[in-house]
């Protein structure tokens, strides 16, 4: 059994009156890319700020490592906030040391790690150079070294493809991919499903405080109806010759119909592909939809406020 | 503690690793010697004004003048004699050097002829159209003075001048002759001169003394008014101190806050060690030009005390009084406890503002409750028992500059005590308050308007536009 680096139980948090975070409980164990999605403003940063004991919780529990998030916890985390920023008239070298220092490094192993890093990361000449002097990407590379070069077993990250250019995004998911190739767990919150779909073995799915989805990128595709679109060439009616195939709904394109069927339970693409075939359906296209997490995403925030408004 | 020593570390390498902080420590000195000598520098540079009398009634008034002029400079050379003797004693060589002092002999205004006497052709000397030639070069007139009498006998003095900025002429010429005509009316009248010069001469010797000392020793001295006068400039110089750090501590937190570190840093540690490794780091930044300006200062000033010791110079004295325990050892107390209740507040100031634009509004309270002290310091100078001086001790915020006046004043060990009492648990209770204001600005869960709202309690809302 995996051992858990992080769980929430039943955390909420208000801010003058307004709820942020309700009655959310997550666990992030070992060695995984856990996702924590959602929206703007349903309670990521709020929820992982309550997880580094920056806030406290109005009620429910954190416990990080075993236990509260004390300071010597917090050295074997590496945190990266979606606020960035470092000390812009300082050497690079020296605000990379500083921080690997504040987690407990010492001073010759933080600028030893720090130049490795460096090169590592392709900045191996800006080691002197203040950071007031760097380009924004140079510059955020630079705070993620910070975040890694103590080392860290758990890494934290609040939205960090945010503000960063298609290679630095791809630079990223590598570097993240690399960490967790290491053996570190990496919590990383976003409202980009792409990333979440090609790293996360885990997701969380978030939405108005509330916590919609818990499991894997895999359970939560599952949770989105499959789909297959048939475009006929011929005017048969498919909503007959489909039925208890699933949800059918008819459109036209370029002259021809085209049909969209919600696969029911039980029913995959093939079953409709030969109900058409056997009903003589001449078919211009077939094509079966694969669900990406987006999908799964708006189905299940959708579903959530759905249920939030009847609940009302 | 490692962090609050990474963060103070980090905070007071990055003023001292500056040219800046080098240069400023290095100018200080400079602007201080500057600041005492270009007063000095200003009147010996001042150039000598040549003016013209005329006396149109007879030349008695002309030889008044000159006869007031040399009694003028003979007083005020014995007023330096008698202050050279109580710093240095009775020494040769500081009396040929007063001597030499152009200030003493007055000549800052010379009296000249130009040849002419007609109001008319003096005019071009006075507007600059024309010159005439001194010793030194060529010159236009400063001012042309007409002494004239009227038919009722008083004495009326026309003062010509393009410089209307500079009265000092015009006011001596006029002291002379008033004293010239009360002496001449006590004459007409039937005074005899000599009588007049003994009155005039008259002058009651005075000794001060303290009464709770006898003999030989009750007397006071100037040297005993010197701890009165340091402890007033201490105080001053402690809340130049505090005011110009703390302001260093408030835009160090903006610029952080605009950085956007402050939470990569609470991922690391928590809002009281941030704070108080900041303000460790400044108060280190104030110690280091403490310790440098203050060092030089206490240095020199001991071997000065030290050489006027040897020398049984009165001197001597004065600068044990500016070395005393007894003032240096308060005045380094309330500048730590000064600068903690100030800088945590500053902090908490600077955690609530984006820049310093929005720290303006939340300055100006602190800037005013910052004055007052500087205005009840210099009322303690010269009255420390009085009411509202002593009343303002008990206001902890001012407790440091105040007390630190007052303390040579014999004030009570009461005052002493409570005073020091209420400001500890003042500051405990500020700095207290400032971390849980840091806590939510650095968050930005509180900004100015947070603040503000506070003062806004018991007002009644706007109705909400529906």
């Amino acid at each position: 059994m995996s051992e858990t680096i992080l769980e929430l139980s039943n955390v909420s948090k208000t801010y003058s009156g307004k709820p942020a975070v309700r009655d959310v409980s997550f666990k992030v164990q070992r060695g995984q890319i856990t996702g924590f999605l959602g929206p703007n403003g349903a309670g990521k940063t709020t929820s992982l700020r309550m997880s580094l004991g920056i806030l406290t919780p109005d009620s429910g529990t954190v416990s990080l490592f075993g236990g509260k998030p004390r300071p010597a916890a917090l050295d074997r985390v590496g945190f990266l906030p979606e606020e960035r920023g470092i000390y812009r008239k300082m050497k690079v070298i020296d605000v990379i040391t500083f921080f690997a220092r504040l987690k407990g490094v010492g001073a010759a192993e933080a600028r030893r790690r720090g130049l490795a890093m460096l090169e590592e990361f392709g900045l191996p000449d800006v080691a002197d150079s203040k950071v007031k002097t760097l380009s924004k990407g140079m510059a955020q590379k630079v705070q993620i070294i910070s975040t890694l070069v103590h080392e860290p077993e758990f890494i934290i990250l609040d939205e960090p493809f945010s503000g960063l250019d298609p290679v630095n995004q791809n630079a990223l998911e590598q570097i993240v991919r690399r960490q967790a190739e290491a053996g570190r767990t990496v919590l990383f919150s976003t409202h980009v499903m792409e990333h979440a779909e090609r790293l996360c073995d885990q997701i969380v799915l978030v939405a108005k405080g509330r916590k919609v989805f818990d499991g894997s990128v895999k359970q939560a595709l599952g949770e989105v109806p499959r789909r297959v679109t048939v475009e006929a060439a011929s005017d048969h009616d498919l909503s007959q010759i489909l039925v208890g195939k699933g949800e059918i709904a008819r459109s036209e394109l370029d002259g021809n119909v085209v049909w969209t069927i919600d696969l029911a339970a039980g029913v995959d693409a093939q079953d409709v592909l030969k109900a058409c075939v056997d009903g003589g359906v001449k078919l211009a296209r077939f094509e079966p939809v694969r669900a990406h997490l987006h999908d799964a995403f708006v189905h299940l925030v959708g579903s959530s406020a759905t249920a939030e408004t009847e609940a009302v | 503690m490692r962090a609050i020593y990474l963060i103070a570390r980090r905070e007071y390498l990055s003023y001292a690793a500056t040219w800046g902080f080098w240069l400023s420590l290095a100018s200080m000195p400079l602007f201080m010697a500057l600041g005492f000598g270009l007063p000095i520098l200003i009147e010996n540079s001042q150039p000598t004004r040549y003016y013209v009398l005329i006396d149109e009634t007879g030349g008695s008034l002309e030889t008044a003048l000159e006869a007031q002029a040399e009694a003028s400079q003979a007083e005020a050379l014995e007023r330096a004699r008698e202050t050279a003797r109580e710093l240095f004693g009775d020494l040769p060589q500081v009396n040929a050097a007063l001597a030499s002092q152009p200030q003493l002999s007055d000549e800052r205004y010379l009296r000249v002829d130009v040849g002419v006497s007609e109001l008319d052709a003096l005019r071009p000397y006075l507007t600059g159209d024309a010159t005439f030639t001194a010793a030194d070069g060529e010159h236009r007139l400063f001012a042309a003075i007409y002494l004239r009498q009227n038919a009722d006998g008083a004495i009326q003095i026309d003062y010509w001048s393009a410089n209307v900025s500079d009265g000092g002429l015009r006011s001596q010429i006029r002291n002379a002759l008033r004293a010239y005509m009360q002496t001449q009316f006590l004459i007409d009248s039937g005074v005899d001169p000599g009588l007049i010069e003994t009155a005039d001469e008259l002058s009651p010797s005075v000794r001060e003394l303290n009464p709770e000392r006898t003999g030989d020793t009750a007397e006071v001295t100037d040297a005993e008014r010197i701890p009165l006068v340091v402890s007033t400039m201490m105080a001053i110089g402690l809340w130049a101190v505090i005011f110009s750090v703390v302001n260093m501590l408030l835009t160090a937190m903006i610029e952080e806050k605009g950085n956007k570190v402050l939470e990569m840093m609470l991922a690391s540690t928590r809002h009281h060690e941030i704070l108080t490794g900041k303000l460790i780091g400044v108060a280190a930044v104030s110690a280091t030009l403490l310790a440098v300006w203050g060092g030089i200062g206490l240095l020199g000033t001991l071997g000065l005390q030290q050489v006027a010791a040897s020398s049984d110079m009165p001197i001597a004295d004065i600068l044990a009084a500016v070395l005393d325990p007894g003032l240096l050892l308060p005045a380094f107390g309330y500048f730590i406890i000064g600068y903690l209740m100030y800088g945590a507040v500053f902090l908490a100031i600077g955690s609530l503002c984006e820049t310093l634009q929005d720290a303006q509004t939340l300055m100006s309270p602190m800037m005013l409750i910052m004055m007052v002290p500087i205005i009840l310091i210099m009322m303690a100078l010269n009255a420390p028992d009085n009411p509202i001086v002593a009343i303002a001790s008990w206001v902890p915020l001012w407790t440091p500059f105040i007390m630190l006046a007052r303390l040579p004043h014999d004030v009570g060990l009461i005052d002493i005590v409570g005073t020091t009492a209420a400001m500890i648990a003042f500051a405990v209770f500020v700095i207290w308050g400032s971390g849980v204001l840091f806590r939510m600005g650095s968050l930005n869960q509180a900004n100015q308007d947070t603040v503000k709202g506070w003062f806004r309690i018991g007002r009644k809302k706007k109705p909400a536009a529906s």
